[in-house]
């Protein structure tokens, strides 16, 4: 158990600094490979709370596709480190900052007064005996509140092909239209733009 | 066949018609076009004699054959449907109108064969047939209203179809203007009448009208038939509102036969017969029309005898003839007033036609003072239009004597009418015969006065047909209406007429049984008169055509007062027109420009600037945009958490 | 309570809070980077940060709905990336920069 919890703070960790590392980096290719490392560590996120066929699909496309995108990007423009790396203005720059700090204030103030709001709700409505029991801990609710194995992969495969069948053809879709989009937008010259 | 369904092809088809010109309206070809309006004012009345027959085959008192389509308004209580009925009264019409306009379709395929608009022509011609349908059958007075609207639209349309001569322009704006003051009146009517009934439905106000006199000036019958007459002066060119017609003479002479002579200026008459058991309970309203009506006839018919356009000349006749069936329904013989409409219509038609047979002939020419003699010319064209003439003029046994004998008659006899009003209407008579004559005279007789450049010819075929079966008509039409008096010397001719509307015509109260020796007398007198004075004037025009300019200039003030139409238009100019031009000039420059447009340029530049304020945030800037989303999301947020 | 559990004592919270704070750096980001490529990396973030909080509600309210939500982000994140860098290439070819603060044409 006590595994589980140095595990979390070393994972969170690296998640917030490479997320950090991203935005602080100037030179755009070091900023993606802090991406990568982020997408990583997201990825162990997801391993650590049982979900084991989201973080290998988190790291194949994530950490496999679409970086490959964006460094192959970033190659083709050849881009050397910038010298005007942030937005310029002052006040826009300390008001942005601030809405951004309040942001996060605000959100993890709601989150540390719902105190475990949702889950208690779920219990409520599952009529579980153990509603007493501390709902906070990664073991309490693991023992006691064994509706559904969440981390079983054929569940999930059983759930998306039926319950989510809809949604699941309409992603089909709609990677069909990007790709023919993606083409379309990248062949042509300069959109509305452009000079004949 | 089913009653809707004909009754939806009398109504379509002119309305089919003109949707398929007026799309193709720039089409030039005369006989396509004329050929597809023809054929659907045809249709139109082929379907309107099957109705009509199959009202015939019904029992007397229970003519009627009522069509509702859909509703067209809800309001409450207050419901309209667009509905229509045939009964005795309207069957007349609905004959009269596409009979009488296919003849008139027919005339203008050669009339208008040169037009480069004609197909614009045909389309608005058709336009007005349906529209006229409507006014005539509906069975509510809004749908009335819609008809009667769209036939002063139609008939501005045509009247100013040749737009491009100012004149012409002015002339269809004066008959739309004069006729928004009828229609104003009109509304007002409908108001008194829904506010006193609480339907607007024909059938069951003329149910509801009650049976006693309404001897009051200010009671509601009263107030709402005289508002309703007000407008029938306006539709059906009366005094004062008269001013339009003769002006509106400038459309196309097809369109003065059918618009102008036949259907759309009857259409007061029509409606005060449609609506002739409210009327009989008003004596106050119908003393007026009858006054009116009586006025009407002598006042125009003077101006008529000095006028040198041929056209004018018909239009003041039709005038005055329509002061002949106002003073009819003015005195409660509605059947009398009906039969002239119906004379009139052929005879009238007929003789526009023939006027524009002349003008044709005689290359746009109107002046009758460049005329004469056309009588070895055109031979069909004379030929029909005497016929015309002698029904005018009231000459047993063509047309125009039955019905208008009758009028002069019921005018005496009627408790209603008076003596008085026979005499005006004698006199009318007398004056009818004789600008008819001199009409004549100058057109068709005596020397010719042509000039060397012009060749009149006789009309092509297509038109003349219309001619002769109009003039049939003139000469038969009066038949199916011979009074009593003179079918029971004969005898025992029947009335057709009378029998045929005597249910849905309300009785005059107090009629006593007719003297027969009286009858005959004034019978003898007006056709006397009318003889006589149809003879002096031929006499001055034929024999001696010095005499009348001698007798004119020995009264000269009275004749130039005559010839420039009592100077009415003036008057009208100067009290109303004028001053409303100059204080709607005074209030544009001054309430407009300093009020009303200070305001909106306010308004405007409050926008504008406002603009420009919010115009600052949209700096284009993606991430600015970004952080105002941000901004918004932490307010939303801190209102969630804080509340 | 709260206080001494903290640091032993991990739960949704602890997961909740970090995906807020990844959201907000990715926010940043946003906010303030002019690359357009690494704009496009900091709505990766953001995307990813949501679906840590996903994850983390599906496992303690033991409904596999979160992680089939995560499934469908993912994929319209990675359809979303690749326009994005279609229109930065687009961008690109025709102006010779990716630099955001060019790229102003919706100025009012």
């Amino acid at each position: 158990m006590i595994t589980d919890v140095l595990m979390f703070w070393f994972l969170a960790l690296v998640v917030l600094g490479s997320g950090l590392a991203v935005i602080l980096f100037t030179n755009p290719v070091y900023s993606a490979l802090s991406l990568v490392m982020a997408m990583v560590g997201v990825a162990a996120v997801f391993v650590t709370l049982g979900a084991y066929f989201i973080a290998g699909v988190q790291l194949i496309v994530y950490a496999g596709a679409v970086m490959v995108l964006f460094v192959m990007v970033l190659m083709l423009f050849d881009l050397k480190r910038e010298t005007h790396s942030f937005a310029a203005g002052k006040i826009s720059g300390a008001l942005k900052l601030i809405s951004v700090g309040l942001f996060a204030g605000l959100v993890v103030g709601g989150i540390v007064m719902s105190q475990g709001y949702f889950v208690k709700e779920n219990e409520k409505s599952l009529g579980a005996a153990s509603a007493t029991q501390s709902v906070n801990t990664v073991a309490g609710s693991q023992t006691n509140l064994n509706v559904v194995n969440t981390d079983n992969t054929k569940v999930l495969g059983t759930v998306l092909f039926s319950k989510h069948v809809f949604g699941f053809e309409a992603l089909g879709v709609l990677l069909t239209v990007i790709a023919v989009g993606t083409v379309a937008l990248a062949r042509s010259k300069g959109g509305t733009h452009a000079k004949h | 066949m089913d009653h809707s369904l004909l009754m939806a092809i009398l109504l379509l088809s002119p309305l089919v018609g003109f949707l398929i010109n007026g799309i193709r309206y720039k089409n030039p070809t005369a006989n396509l076009s004329g050929g597809i309006a023809t054929a659907a004012v045809a249709i139109s009345f082929i379907s309107s004699l099957i109705l009509v027959a199959d009202l015939i085959g019904m029992p007397a008192e229970a003519r009627k054959i009522h069509v509702s389509f859909f509703q067209w308004m809800a309001v409450d209580s207050f419901k309209i449907n667009a509905a229509f009925y045939i009964d005795q009264i309207s069957a007349i019409m609905i004959l009269v109108i596409t009979g009488v306009g296919s003849l008139i379709h027919l005339f203008s395929i050669g009339y208008m064969h040169h037009d480069k608009g004609v197909t614009k022509y045909f389309a608005y011609l058709n336009l007005f047939v349906f529209n006229m349908l409507i006014l005539v059958l509906g069975d509510s007075l809004l749908t009335m209203f819609v008809g009667w609207e769209g036939v002063g639209l139609c008939s501005y349309l045509l009247i100013g179809f040749w737009f491009s001569d100012k004149e012409k322009a002015a002339a269809g704006m004066k008959a739309f203007i004069t006729n928004r003051v009828g229609d104003a009146a009109f509304l007002l009517g409908m108001f008194v009448l829904f506010a006193t009934f609480g339907t607007l439905n024909i059938q069951e106000m003329n149910a509801l009208a009650p049976t006693t006199a309404e001897a009051s000036w200010l009671g509601a019958i009263t107030l709402g038939t005289l508002f309703l007459f007000i407008g029938a002066t306006g539709k059906s060119a009366q005094i004062p509102l008269y001013v339009w017609l003769p002006d509106a003479m400038a459309g196309p002479t097809p369109v003065s036969a059918l618009i102008h002579a036949a259907t759309m200026v009857t259409a007061g008459v029509y409606m005060i017969v449609r609506l002739n058991p409210l009327f009989i309970v008003a004596p106050n309203t119908m003393m007026v029309i009858a006054i009116i009506g009586a006025l009407t006839a002598v006042f125009a018919a003077s101006i008529g005898i000095t006028q040198w356009d041929i056209k004018k000349v018909l239009a003041y006749s039709t005038v005055s003839q329509l002061g002949y069936m106002f003073l009819a329904v003015g005195v409660g013989a509605f059947g009398a007033g009906m039969f002239h409409l119906m004379t009139h219509a052929f005879f009238k038609a007929l003789m526009f036609l023939g006027s524009g047979s002349v003008i044709h002939a005689m290359h746009e020419e109107q002046d009758i003072r460049k005329m004469g003699g056309l009588k070895k010319y055109m031979p069909i064209t004379h030929m029909t239009f005497f016929f015309g003439w002698v029904a005018i003029i009231g000459i047993p046994p063509f047309a125009g004597f039955f019905s208008k004998d009758e009028i002069l008659w019921m005018s005496f006899h009627s408790p209603l009418g008076s003596p008085a009003l026979w005499v005006l209407g004698a006199i009318g008579a007398a004056m009818t015969a004789f600008y008819m004559t001199r009409l004549m005279c100058l057109t068709f007789w005596g020397k010719s006065r042509v000039p060397k450049s012009v060749h009149p010819h006789e009309s092509p075929t297509l038109m003349t047909i219309p001619l002769i079966v109009l003039g049939i008509l003139s000469v038969v039409g009066g038949w199916v209406g011979i009074p009593e008096v003179i079918g029971h010397s004969l005898g025992d001719i029947p009335n057709l007429l009378e029998h045929w509307l005597h249910p849905v015509i309300k009785p005059i109260p107090n009629l006593t049984e007719a003297e027969h020796s009286m009858e005959w007398m004034l019978m003898g007198v007006s056709v006397s008169l009318a003889t006589i004075s149809a003879f002096i004037a031929y006499h001055f025009y034929v024999k001696s055509p010095e005499t009348p300019e001698k007798i004119a200039n020995s009264i000269k003030p009275l004749y130039n007062l005559i010839s420039k139409k009592y100077l009415v238009d003036e008057l009208y100019f100067g009290t109303i027109i004028n001053p409303l031009i100059n204080g709607s000039k005074r209030l544009w420059m001054f309430i407009d420009v300093n009020f009303i447009d200070k305001i909106t340029y306010v308004i405007s530049d409050l926008v504008r600037g406002g603009g420009g304020v919010v115009r600052a945030l949209q700096t284009g800037n993606l991430q600015q945009y970004a952080m105002l989303i941000g901004i918004g999301i932490v307010i939303a947020l801190s209102i969630i958490i804080m509340r | 309570m709260q206080s001494t559990n903290f640091l032993t004592e991990v739960g949704l919270n602890h997961y909740l809070i970090l995906s807020a704070l990844l959201f907000v750096t990715g926010m940043t980001g946003v906010l303030l980077k002019r690359n357009i490529i690494v704009m496009l990396m900091s709505i990766e973030l953001m995307l990813n940060a949501v679906n840590i909080s996903f994850v983390a509600f599906s496992k303690y309210l033991n409904n596999v709905d979160g992680q089939i939500m995560v499934f469908f982000v993912m994929t319209i994140a990675a359809a979303e990336a690749a326009v994005g860098l279609a229109i930065a290439v687009t961008i690109f070819k025709r102006f010779k920069e990716i630099n955001i603060k060019f790229f102003e044409h919706l100025r009012g």
